[in-house]
């Protein structure tokens, strides 16, 4: 009969039915997250190992006397206690402070001033700007080489050479205390303003051209039209580059291991370098783990103050 | 500021001369024969005698060919899986559903705010443990996919049109599907500046070979030519040994310039 069809239809699904929904799910399921299952559960599996793990395993050999050769050794806080008292650890960040003094300033005035060139808009612009910005993408080690030789402290180097055309003595350069870091500085300041320059583009760029024009209209001069309109206008651009620039200050090492060793005098041991020395000549991996989160410390205070820089951000409209 | 003399090109000239001049300096240097020991361009400006010797001294007496063999090799792995990774994780944050999804986004963010200085020291221990010191790993595996990419084709993927994945999902088209023929495709430009900074640092990195490797066959060419530079106090020798490592680097520049740029004006964060 007729009635058999439709009874089924209408009750509880044939037993044999079940398992095939089941597979059905779960097929559905592997259709839904199969990229997730393949590709992102073993990126997790990568980052627990090679990012997660070692930061806080990290702050466990802060508690150790860790030899590079040999056991290591539980000690509590020493390393901590030590760092307090460590003249060395001070004056490495009292020498990073100063690098950050000679090279935050004249890196974003610089960048700002290629900006402006090449936001004019001429013909060849942009052969310039691939000219200023060569060096970002040019290595410390390749840089320094030539450094090491334009800023050597016999009136062999080249800058010393050019100033005795003009009758200036020789410099000593990278072999005086006062001189060496900010030679490291301007080395930095040569290597990374042509990115500084990028971000100011990108921000005059974004700049709406109706608040020249009006200005202009009322007879603004250029010099004006820049303090009064972009200047201003940059801020959210100053506070961003300002904040980047500080925290790639505070990680200075390659110039100062390749041209100076941190010397003379101690005058040029930034942190990571004094970090490097530490951990790797001087085998104390703990103690050099300790001047790692001093590091972390003080770069996570700047990312603070960005955030709240960042949270008022300016308007154009 | 539309109205802009020609005197621009004075001070455009002018800085251009100051940033080329350096490496105007390595060029030519890297000419002059070695028996010139002096720095001073006004003794090699006159020197007559140009020629490849440098270049042939440092590729007979330094390892300089196995340093550029072993900064390709430690370079262009992580450029392509980083390039893979950064397009398919960042289509999975940028268009996937999932438990957990935001946890680990910010959780990765977080991460990469933290200075790299902080992992070296836990790192080499590890490698230590593993055996790896001394060996390409160390300069791979931890680079084969990278944050900061990941964020950078995320942030581009949100920005896609959700019409042309919705048109295909409605007909049948898998994830896999969607992702290779559409997203994929769409996100060239920001999968190519992911490729291109992955390039750049991975060539130009110092500390970390300078950690995890120790024998002059196993070093880059950033740590072989620090090397050099300690050891030979020779101006054209040096100076030909900074033109060899800068040539990949210069040519990644003239080609994936653009890129490179893009990259640094999406970062928020480098």
């Amino acid at each position: 009969m007729g009635n058999s069809n439709l009874s089924v239809s209408g009750t509880a699904p044939h037993p044999a039915a079940r398992p095939a929904t089941r597979a059905f799910k779960m097929k559905k399921h592997w259709n839904k997250y199969a990229m997730i299952y393949i590709f992102l559960v073993p990126i997790l599996v990568h980052f627990s190992i090679f990012h997660l793990f070692p930061i806080l395993f990290s702050l466990y050999i802060t508690f150790t006397d860790w030899p590079i050769i040999g056991d290591p050794k539980f000690i509590g806080l020493k390393n901590w206690i030590n760092f307090f008292s460590d003249q060395l650890a001070w004056k490495a960040i009292w020498n990073t402070i100063l690098f950050s003094l000679y090279y935050i300033v004249p890196t974003m005035a610089l960048g700002l001033c290629l900006a402006l060139l090449i936001n004019t808009g001429k013909r060849g612009t942009g052969f310039f700007k691939g000219i200023y910005f060569l060096p970002v993408v040019t290595s410390f080690v390749v840089i320094s080489g030539i450094w090491a030789w334009l800023f050597k402290g016999t009136d062999s180097g080249f800058i010393n050479s050019f100033l005795g055309l003009f009758g200036i003595e020789p410099q000593l350069f990278l072999s005086d205390s006062l001189q060496a870091m900010m030679v490291l500085a301007g080395l930095s300041v040569f290597k990374v303003c042509g990115s500084t320059m990028i971000y100011y583009y990108a921000g005059l760029q974004s700049v709406p051209d109706e608040f020249y024009e009006a200005a202009r209209i009322d007879g603004a001069s250029r010099w004006h039209l820049f303090w009064k309109i972009t200047f201003p206008l940059l801020m959210p651009i100053h506070f961003y580059v300002a904040i980047i620039t500080t925290i790639g200050s505070f990680q200075i090492f390659d110039s100062a291991f390749l041209l100076t060793s941190g010397g003379p005098n101690f005058s040029t041991t930034t942190i990571v370098y004094y970090l490097y020395q530490e951990g790797f000549t001087s085998l104390r991996l703990g103690y050099a783990s300790v001047l790692a989160y001093i590091l972390f410390f003080i770069v996570f205070g700047i990312s603070l103050i960005q955030k709240k820089a960042l949270g008022k951000e300016v308007n154009y409209k | 500021m539309n109205k802009v003399s020609r005197w621009t090109y004075v001070p455009l000239a002018l800085l251009g001369l100051l940033f080329i001049i350096p490496f105007l300096i390595m060029l030519g240097g890297s000419f002059i024969p070695m028996k010139v020991p002096s720095g001073n361009p006004f003794l090699w400006i006159t020197e007559e005698h140009v020629s490849l010797s440098n270049f042939m001294y440092i590729l007979v007496n330094a390892k300089f060919t196995k340093w550029i063999l072993n900064s390709l090799i430690i370079t262009i792995i992580p450029v392509f899986s980083q390039m893979f990774f950064a397009a398919v994780l960042g289509y999975i944050f940028a268009k996937k559903q999932f438990p957990g999804k935001e946890i680990i986004f910010w959780v990765m963010m977080a991460v990469i705010m933290l200075p790299s200085q902080l992992l070296i020291i836990p790192r080499y221990i590890m490698f230590s443990e593993f055996g790896w010191i001394n060996t390409y790993w160390p300069l791979i595996v931890p680079e084969i996919w990278s944050i900061l990419g990941v964020f950078f084709v995320r942030q581009y993927m949100q920005t896609l049109p959700k019409d042309l994945e919705e048109a295909a999902h409605m007909d049948g088209a898998n994830d896999f599907t969607v992702f290779f023929k559409i997203m994929l495709p769409m996100s060239k430009p920001v999968i190519a500046t992911v490729g291109t900074f992955a390039f750049i640092s991975n060539w130009n990195d110092l500390l970390t070979p300078l950690i995890f490797t120790t024998s002059e066959d196993m070093f880059p060419v950033t740590v072989g030519l620090a090397s050099l530079l300690t050891k030979e106090g020779n101006f054209g020798v040096e100076m030909a040994g900074s033109v060899l490592s800068f040539i990949p680097t210069f040519l990644i520049f003239l080609f994936f310039q653009r890129y490179f740029v893009k990259g640094i004006a999406l970062s928020g964060l480098k």
